[in-house]
């Protein structure tokens, strides 16, 4: 129950599978996750309660989540959970009472859809990009301008001023 | 070690550098023009005299010419077939046109002259397409303005650097006129494509891919791929990808 409460919160912090998530459709890629080391405030006495009394999938992402005291070494599988980026399984491999790996085995949707989901693109209003301001900008993107666009361009705006 | 701008016309578009650099500044400034001159005589379809262009009125065969055209055409179908026909060397009417690659090419080539020259911190931009390395003039994460397609004259929005991102390309219909072909199935959905990627070519294949694919195909593009994307629906909606919405709100 501890091993599963501890895969569980794993699984909950949907950020560190999917942040490391950026290599793309692999599924047999193996993800570390951040281990808790001696001195840092998190101890195994401290862990025990919060992982004891989680539940299979509700546990809180904190630092506690690495640690598995009094686990017995080996690897061990967490249920399949949905989460908004679709369904996510891993794998904990514990060594020393300490998370040492966490392996995706199942980031797929029903549809087949592999993990590039997390990076799926989606609606942002104008109003929640913060107004630019051009005076920070270094470097201006845009469709590529002609010679003679580029005079009236905000590059060449930019240029002026870094040209003094 | 001061900060130099530099630019000068090429690819029928204007370069405009900035860098940090020791003695050699001249030299290697002089160095990045020939890179791009060399590359625009050689692909440009609006030199008569360019290999791309005997290769367009057929009187040299693609199979015999220079090993830099077939590298870049390689590199152009490996890129076709990444993204399902999107992004395609091969115009409408059969055209070989590898302008699709070629500026990526050059600014990638101008910043390894750059590095090897000493410099560290420097920016490349190449008509709207932009490599960085290092930290800007005010010692901190370089920042990428883009344009609003509906009015080129003010910004959509302005990103530092993130995560793994060296560069920022933007593909549109709004200047250089239609330079995108849309794929057979596509019909015209956005106006404008922005892509952040660890490298410029990927930026740059990326955000045309996008631009030329159906709207739906956004998504495996950019997951498929280290990218982040910001797209201008025809009708002024964006979409963004999850990192790139972190970063426009921060």
């Amino acid at each position: 129950m501890r091993i599963r409460a501890v895969v569980g919160a794993v699984i909950a912090s949907g950020a560190v599978i999917l942040g490391g998530w950026e290599a793309g459709a692999q599924h047999s890629t193996t993800l570390t996750t951040q281990v808790a080391t001696p001195g840092t405030g998190v101890t195994g006495s401290a862990a025990a309660p919060q992982t004891s009394s989680g539940s299979t999938a509700s546990g809180t992402p904190t630092a506690s989540a690495a640690t598995a005291p009094g686990a017995t070494d080996g690897t061990y599988k967490g249920s399949v959970v949905d989460t908004e980026y679709g369904t996510v399984q891993v794998s904990a491999t514990i060594s020393g009472g300490k998370i040492s790996q966490v392996t995706a085995l199942k980031l797929t949707d029903d549809g087949g859809r592999s993990v590039q989901i997390s990076n799926r693109a989606a609606p942002i209003l104008r109003s929640e990009v913060l107004k630019a301001q051009s005076a920070n900008v270094d470097s201006v993107s845009g469709a590529t301008y002609t010679t003679e666009g580029y005079l009236s361009s905000l590059q060449a705006a930019l240029d002026s001023a870094h040209f003094g | 070690m001061v900060w130099r701008t530099h630019r000068f016309d090429s690819m029928g578009t204007v370069v405009s550098i900035m860098v940090r650099m020791g003695d050699g500044c001249d030299e290697a400034l002089a160095e990045v023009e020939a890179v791009f001159r060399s590359l625009d005589e050689t692909f440009s379809l609006y030199r008569d005299d360019s290999e791309l262009s005997r290769i367009a009125r057929h009187e040299l065969p693609l199979t015999a010419s220079s090993p830099t055209v077939k590298d870049a055409y390689e590199t152009a179908l490996t890129w076709r077939a990444t993204t399902r026909g999107a992004f395609t060397p091969n115009r409408p009417d059969g055209v070989v046109d590898l302008n699709g690659v070629v500026k990526a090419m050059a600014i990638e080539s101008a910043g390894r002259v750059l590095g090897a020259a000493g410099a560290v911190d420097w920016c490349v931009n190449a008509g709207g397409d932009v490599l960085y390395d290092g930290f800007s003039p005010e010692k901190r994460d370089w920042v990428t303005g883009i344009t609003d397609p509906a009015d080129r004259g003010s910004l959509l929005a302005s990103v530092a650097l993130f995560g793994q991102h060296r560069a920022a390309a933007t593909s549109g219909f709004s200047e250089r006129g239609d330079h995108v072909w849309l794929r057979g199935d596509s019909e015209k959905h956005f106006a404008q494509v922005t892509v952040f990627a660890p490298n410029i070519l990927l930026a740059d294949v990326v955000s045309t891919a996008v631009l030329a694919a159906p709207a739906g195909e956004l998504d495996d593009l950019a997951g498929g791929h280290s990218v982040d994307v910001l797209a201008v629906f025809s009708d002024g909606g964006l979409v963004v990808t999850p990192r790139l919405r972190v970063q426009l709100a921060a």
